[in-house]
């Protein structure tokens, strides 16, 4: 489920950035040339951290930036961004984020597979050091491939 | 069983996740919860005693002082974290 929603070209690599605002923008911008969101959802991403606080800083380095479907989430998709230099996020317990999930979902049930998926790749210290070492996208869209394969038959 | 919602803004990514983590946390330990998810909306209608968010969101709970025993959660992927402040809630709604 997870490698169908996560497509190579919404990964980027070496992702240059001067703020977490940019890095949110610069993360989402593939899904927005993709028309998976609309630009509103971006904003509304950003909106929320102003309101609530940098709350999908989930995990230590880790943040998955998403908003409410109504906002703009058009698709079922996720894109990866690999932050060089690491961005403060203001989460004091998570910060500094090296890693940006892009969550473009439509309505709150279907992706419920795909997130279990997540979950398990966050627990794995390797996909940590392949996301930070690939050089290419498809490097690390392999990775994810063999991992819910191996998820599959651990099962 | 005692009801606990995970509340975030947007009720379709971290309170997922955090479901999700609970859940393994709730069968690993045999804990008597029960577990639904939804955005902030849906807390004014939740009837249950236990509230659990990620702790930016928590806090912002708290200062609304909102009569639920809030669970303020800093990593998702922390099973002893969860573990911990889950059975201290679940003391607190028993005691």
């Amino acid at each position: 489920m997870i490698e169908k929603i996560i497509k190579e070209n919404l990964i980027k690599l070496h992702v240059k950035s001067h703020d977490w605002k940019e890095a949110i923008k610069l993360s989402a911008q593939p899904l927005v040339d993709n028309k998976i969101v609309t630009p509103n959802y971006v904003n509304e991403i950003i909106n929320s951290v102003n309101e609530y606080g940098p709350y999908f800083v989930i995990a230590p380095h880790v943040a998955l930036a998403h908003a409410p479907g109504e906002a703009g989430a058009k698709e079922l998709a996720m894109g990866i961004s690999v932050l060089e230099p690491a961005i403060e996020f203001n989460n004091t317990n998570n910060d500094p984020v090296s890693y940006v999930f892009t969550l473009s979902a439509p309505d709150s049930n279907s992706h419920l597979k795909a997130m279990q998926e997540l979950v398990y790749l966050l627990t794995d210290d390797n996909f940590y050091q392949i996301l930070s070492n690939s050089q290419k996208p498809s490097e690390i869209l392999q990775y994810i491939n063999d991992s819910v394969v191996k998820q599959k038959i651990g099962k | 069983m005692v009801k606990a919602l995970v509340a975030c803004r947007a009720g379709v990514g971290s309170s997922l996740m955090l479901k999700i983590k609970l859940n393994e946390v709730i069968s690993e330990h045999d804990l008597p919860v029960q577990v639904e998810h939804s955005s902030l909306d849906g807390l004014p209608s939740f009837d249950g005693p236990i509230v659990i968010a990620l702790s930016d969101v928590a806090e912002e709970l708290q200062e609304q002082g909102i009569d639920k025993v809030i669970v303020g959660i800093k990593n998702i992927l922390d099973k002893n974290e969860i573990y911990a402040k889950l059975s201290d809630a679940l003391k607190q709604v028993q005691a």
